[in-house]
């Protein structure tokens, strides 16, 4: 577990250092370091370039990725579905319809709004999922089936809007969608950070709970857990982690339904070690994501949630496999 | 997973044996829907006018109408529709997973990325070809992610396949949205097509997947007593001396089929193959010899009318039928699920 962890933050740190001294103008080693310790001052090039752009958006990538994969964590445990992600309680599916209405109806939103819009519509989707699925209790069937439900509803809509909206609005929107983090300014990451902290220690405290629930149902109750309880404040509390990293980051999908199974994978079933493995590979991989974005057809930049998908979906299925071979 | 509600109302279901009244009665209003959907529309032909152009076509201006607009249409809401509920099924029993679909074997998200790879490199073009790329990349992709999940010591695990499909889909549709965000020509012309449309099919592209379709969908009929038995678990299963590994693979070459034909004949509609199931599952109970044909026709019932109402609510002739399917199924499915699965905790 402490190897575990010391390798993966060691790759972050190199993955963060990377991400701090390549780019568009690559700074060499000397003059990252010079930077990064105030020997020079820090009006000059290399200091705007490293506190400006790219420490924000590298300091965002890892937030959102740890933020996702500890939101797939909850939700695949409170769920027992290996499929299940934040996507099944209707976050992913409610911040797409917000943003799409926002972007093609308002035609020129202010910056603002697109962000705003996705949490709300994640947050809206969620508690309509959770309120519509709860008859006397709650039942981890139920909400799957109501997040199918009215995921499609909303998916109806979004397809709707970009079948007919205006095609650069569509597309404006597609990108925002993609999942990227262009944007980043170390404000963002500050209001991200003290809004994920408490959510997130909340999760980790709570990763007994997680490991009872796990077991079922039943199981779970007849060691005295209050399942349903549980569930709506986990729910509760996925939604918070994910619908923020959504707003920040738009969908950067596949990192919250891959991570806690690689998680699992490295240090077994037990939640407390889990969560915060699931968050370094997740942090990681976005950040990985990000760098490899921004360098590999440079300028052209690649949104991070894309780079997830055409990298990490390689990538983790040959991890995937090879443990399972080594398993035997 | 899907075993607990299914079975519940299986048992209550099991003794009034009002399944074949059942059936019949869906199929009569599946046949009301298609004479509907044949005789209106911008100009309404009267139901003898529609029943005349197919006995006895006289290449008047009513019968060209019905011949050559309408009953292409219809047929491939019939076709698309059926087939996509029919894999939906057995893509479900066979990952013993609800969120399982057609789309999880990669189908939708090949098929998608082959339209819109063809479409980059070589220009719009018409329907026509797209339909045979569509089902290469289906089928492609399908085979792909199969062969991920029965690949290695414990492989045939349903474990495998749900992970190499969502991969699989993840990397191709990562793939197009990479190609439509950069390529804006290519998303004007596939938006319609990826949001699922029968429009302006023709009798010789229905004509080119009937085969297909026709053929999964006996296959899939006959597969019922098998899928019972794969939907009791491996244990079980193995108990009951099935040779799981075969029948999982003759399974999934029948979703190919059958979804891959309903993908290049309609776009990637995913609503269907994913909840007709669920709702005839609800509705009729657990017992796939009967789930099957239920939702053959429920599917074409559905995709119809969604059709139909597109048409005649929206009064446009190519409003997406992928967006009228969720607006008309989704609150039934919804009021489905909320009063009768997963029991009261």
């Amino acid at each position: 577990m402490t190897r575990c962890l010391l390798v993966l933050v060691i790759i972050l740190a190199g993955l963060v250092i990377a991400s701090l001294a390549l780019g568009d103008v690559a700074l060499s080693r000397q003059d990252l370091w010079e930077t990064l310790t105030g020997s020079h001052d820090r009006t000059s090039r290399n200091a705007m370039i490293v506190f400006d752009l790219r420490l924000p958006r590298v300091l965002l990538a890892a937030l959102v990725g740890a933020a996702l994969a500890t939101a797939g964590t909850i939700t695949l445990a409170i769920m027992r579905n290996p499929l299940a992600e934040p996507g099944v309680l209707g976050i992913n599916s409610g911040a797409a319809v917000a943003v799409m209405a926002v972007i093609v109806l308002l035609q020129d939103p202010p910056a603002l709004l697109p962000p705003v819009a996705g949490f709300a519509g994640a947050a809206a989707m969620a508690a309509a999922v959770f309120l519509l699925s709860w008859r006397g209790g709650t039942s981890s069937l139920r909400i799957i089936l109501t997040g199918i439900g009215l995921g499609s509803l909303a998916g109806a809509a979004t397809t709707f809007l970009s079948a007919f909206g205006d095609i650069g609005d569509v597309q404006r929107a597609m990108i925002w969608l993609a999942g990227s983090v262009y944007d980043a300014s170390l404000a963002k990451v500050r209001f991200l950070f003290l809004w994920l902290v408490i959510p997130l220690a909340l999760a980790w405290m709570a990763s007994r709970e997680l490991d009872l629930i796990r077991f079922g149902d039943d199981t779970a109750k007849s060691f005295g857990q209050p399942v349903d309880r549980t569930r709506g404040l986990m729910i509760v509390l996925c939604t918070l982690i994910s619908g923020a990293a959504v707003a920040a980051a738009g969908l950067i999908g596949f990192v919250g339904l891959v991570a806690p199974h690689v998680a699992g994978r490295l240090v077994g079933p037990s939640h407390a070690r889990i969560l915060p493995v699931a968050a370094l590979c997740g942090a990681i991989l976005v950040v990985a994501a990000d760098l490899l974005g921004r360098l590999v057809i440079a300028p052209v930049q690649i949104p991070a949630g894309i780079v997830t998908g055409l990298i990490g979906a390689p990538f983790f299925a040959s991890l995937l496999w090879k443990r399972r071979h080594a398993r035997g | 997973m899907i075993r607990p509600y299914g079975m519940n109302t299986a048992r209550r279901m099991a003794n009034d044996g009002g399944r074949p009244l059942g059936l019949l009665l869906l199929f009569c209003l599946l046949v009301a829907a298609v004479l509907w959907s044949l005789a209106s529309g911008a100009r309404h032909i009267p139901l003898a006018t529609v029943w005349h152009a197919v006995v006895g076509f006289d290449g008047s201006r009513e019968h060209l109408l019905v011949m050559l607009i309408r009953l292409p249409r219809v047929l491939a809401a019939v076709l698309a529709g059926s087939a996509l509920a029919v894999s939906g099924v057995i893509m479900q029993v066979v990952t013993n997973n609800p969120l399982a679909s057609p789309g999880l074997l990669g189908i939708n998200a090949g098929a998608a990325f082959a339209v819109v790879l063809v479409m980059t490199l070589f220009g719009t073009g018409t329907g026509d070809v797209y339909m045979w790329y569509a089902f290469g990349g289906a089928g492609a992709a399908a085979l792909l992610v199969h062969g991920m999940g029965s690949f290695g010591p414990s492989g045939h695990s349903t474990i495998g396949l749900v992970i190499a499909g969502a991969i699989v889909a993840t990397f191709l549709t990562a793939l197009t949205s990479a190609i439509l965000i950069f390529d804006q020509n290519t998303l004007d012309a596939v938006r319609l097509w990826t949001a699922g449309s029968v429009t302006g099919r023709t009798m010789a592209q229905n004509a080119a997947v009937a085969p297909y379709i026709l053929t999964g969908l006996a296959a899939g009929l006959f597969l019922g007593r098998h899928l019972v038995t794969l939907s009791l678990g491996a244990e079980a299963a193995r108990s009951l001396g099935q040779n799981q590994a075969v029948w999982r693979s003759v399974s999934i070459a029948v979703v190919i089929l059958l979804a891959g034909s309903a993908v290049s004949l309609a776009g990637p509609i995913g609503f269907v193959g994913l909840v007709v199931p669920h709702i005839v599952r609800l509705t009729i109970g657990a017992d796939y010899r009967w789930v099957l044909p239920f939702s053959a026709v429920g599917g074409a019932l559905l995709v119809v009318v969604a059709d139909l109402a597109g048409r005649m609510i929206f009064g446009s002739q190519d409003f997406p039928v992928g967006v009228t399917t969720a607006l008309i199924g989704a609150p039934f499915f919804l009021w489905l699920a909320r009063s009768r699965a997963g029991g009261g905790s």
